[in-house]
């Protein structure tokens, strides 16, 4: 009977195999999952909020306007308030809003040149932005845009299908978390840009209706391209309005054909 | 290779004893199964996929005590013991370790 | 942007625990490997049955004990894999060397009091995860063998 401890070999209890390419694997195979999940969450979120009646979502907002931080909500010069509202609503009347569908335009003293639409039916116009249309026509591209945001529900569905996505990342919490947001924003961009391409063309068609041609629609980004003020104001609005080469060349395809003297632009009076 | 938690096998004698010899492992469910159990502490009762885990988690265990013990030239383990732990949640370690001995 | 440099914070800290993390460990295992040799004459059982000896030992208790934690980058590696199940073996080597280094610590204990032979050697493993506000910020391991040693008594 003898007592002994031969060597063990290593390499049992323990794996040979490469942690960093196995960890390499799975996290191609998590952001995959991460962005087709977020891709489907968000038309979800978007499809389902646009199913909640517009009465139902005015009721909810009233007269608020839900607007992202740092952006002044004042009203400004009431006059030129209320000639914007006029020229939304005979634009309004020719994009075949539903019945029931307000739309109210708000033009606020704000330096920074902005314009969006927002929840409960709310457009939102800064005086800055309005100082630098050249002329009414490229405020008509502007408030037409907006309105045709309204029109398809964007502003809900957007919120929808943010919500949407927040549920995601809750559900994977953990450390997918510090992933996940980015890839989620990303999508977000994306789809947005496709609502915007379609609202520039409902806009473009408005822009006909109302003037018999689509001259000066590009105005406001051929303004804008003057504007060299603090870099950091122009991104603000860039973020969500793209003001990219297509985009411009679509605008100014859409005026092919117009003949300025002819159909001369109409001038928009200054605050 | 016989396994046992005895002190030895009855009838044979041990001839050679050659140390202690581990085994183990350490698994986790995947993540839908997590939910799914975290949903069944609400209820109560079994929590299949955890019974589940910890009896493959502890065949690889035995398994790997086994191959230590082929290692070393043995053909039998005894005095066999479990240690069960948790890490993280929803994945478990367990080892089995046991004395490898030669018997006659 | 913030978020991005929470990401980078976050590629950092995976860089340094797979670099530093991964030298630590094998030198944690060369020193193992080294001492296993110098220690091999020490040995250790499961068994509670002793051998005979013309002169009954001195019996005690002898004890080694170790915390270790996992580096970053292994952590984050076996959360990911603890998502689609199977074995995590990002944590193998941990359980390993702890337990490998609590036998090491109980020899040089048994050694320190002149035996040569430790019987009824248990394991307890505990885990310690240091949760920081929710998300485990860290995973460590404590590992304990004990046993008795037997020190052989001078003949009368």
């Amino acid at each position: 009977m003898t007592y002994e401890n031969p060597r063990i070999p290593e390499g049992i209890n323990v794996a040979r195999e490469s942690v960093p390419a196995e960890f390499l694997r799975l996290l191609a195979g998590l952001l995959l999952v991460v962005v087709v999940a977020a891709l489907v969450l968000h038309l979800a979120g978007g499809w389902l909020a646009r199913q909640v009646p517009f009465a139902l979502e005015r009721s909810w907002v009233g007269e608020r306007l839900l607007v992202p931080p740092g952006i002044g909500t004042d009203a400004a010069d009431a006059q030129a308030q209320e000639r914007v509202q006029a020229l939304a609503r005979e634009l309004a009347a020719g994009m075949g809003l539903p019945q029931g569908m307000t739309v109210d335009v708000h033009l606020v003293r704000e330096e920074v040149p902005n314009a969006f639409a927002t929840l409960g039916g709310h457009v939102l116009v800064t005086d800055g932005l309005y100082r630098r249309l050249p002329s009414e026509n490229a405020l008509a591209m502007v408030l037409a845009h907006e309105l045709a945001h309204i029109r398809a529900r964007d502003p809900i569905a957007a919120a929808g299908g943010g919500a949407a996505l927040t549920l995601l990342m809750l559900a994977l919490g953990g450390d997918a978390e510090a992933l996940a947001p980015q890839l989620a924003r990303l999508v977000q961009l994306g789809y947005s840009r496709q609502a915007e391409a379609r609202a520039d063309e409902a806009a473009i068609a408005a822009l006909l209706g109302h003037y018999g041609h689509a001259g000066g629609a590009a105005g406001l980004f051929e303004a804008l391209a003057d504007y060299d003020g603090a870099g950091r104001e122009l991104p603000a609005l860039l973020a969500t309005h793209p003001a990219d080469a297509a985009r411009i060349a679509r605008l100014q395809q859409a005026a092919r054909g117009w003949d300025a003297t002819r159909q001369p632009l109409v001038a928009l009076p200054a605050l | 290779m016989e396994v046992t938690n005895l002190e030895s096998i009855p009838g044979k004698t041990i001839v050679r004893h050659l140390g202690l010899v581990q085994g183990s492992t350490v698994r986790a469910k995947h993540a839908g199964r997590d939910i799914l159990a975290g949903l069944k502490n609400i209820v109560g009762g079994e929590l299949k996929a955890y019974t589940e885990l910890l009896v493959e988690s502890r065949k690889e265990a035995v398994a790997r005590m086994v191959q230590q013990a082929e290692a070393v030239g043995a053909n039998a383990v005894v005095n066999v013991r479990f240690s069960t732990s948790n890490i993280a949640s929803g994945a478990a370690e367990v080892m089995a370790y046991g004395t490898a001995v030669v018997i006659g | 942007m913030e978020a991005m440099l929470q990401l980078l914070v976050f590629a950092a800290l995976l860089l340094a625990g797979l670099l530093f993390g991964r030298a630590a460990e094998r030198r944690h295992y060369r020193d193992i490997v080294a001492r296993e040799e110098a220690l091999g004459d020490i040995l250790v059982f499961s068994e509670r049955r002793i051998p005979d000896f013309a002169a009954p030992p001195r019996t005690t208790l002898v004890v080694g004990s170790v915390v270790i934690a996992e580096d970053y980058f292994k952590r984050i590696a076996a959360s990911l894999k603890s998502l689609v199940g199977g074995r995590l073996t990002a944590y193998e080597s941990l359980m390993d060397r702890g337990r490998r280094e609590a036998v090491l610590r109980m020899k040089e204990e048994a050694r320190g009091l002149g035996a040569d032979m430790v019987f009824n050697v248990r394991f307890e493993t505990a885990s310690m995860n240091d949760s920081a506000g929710g998300r485990q910020a860290m995973f460590s391991a404590e590992f304990i063998a004990y046993g008795t040693a037997l020190i052989p008594s001078r003949a009368p």
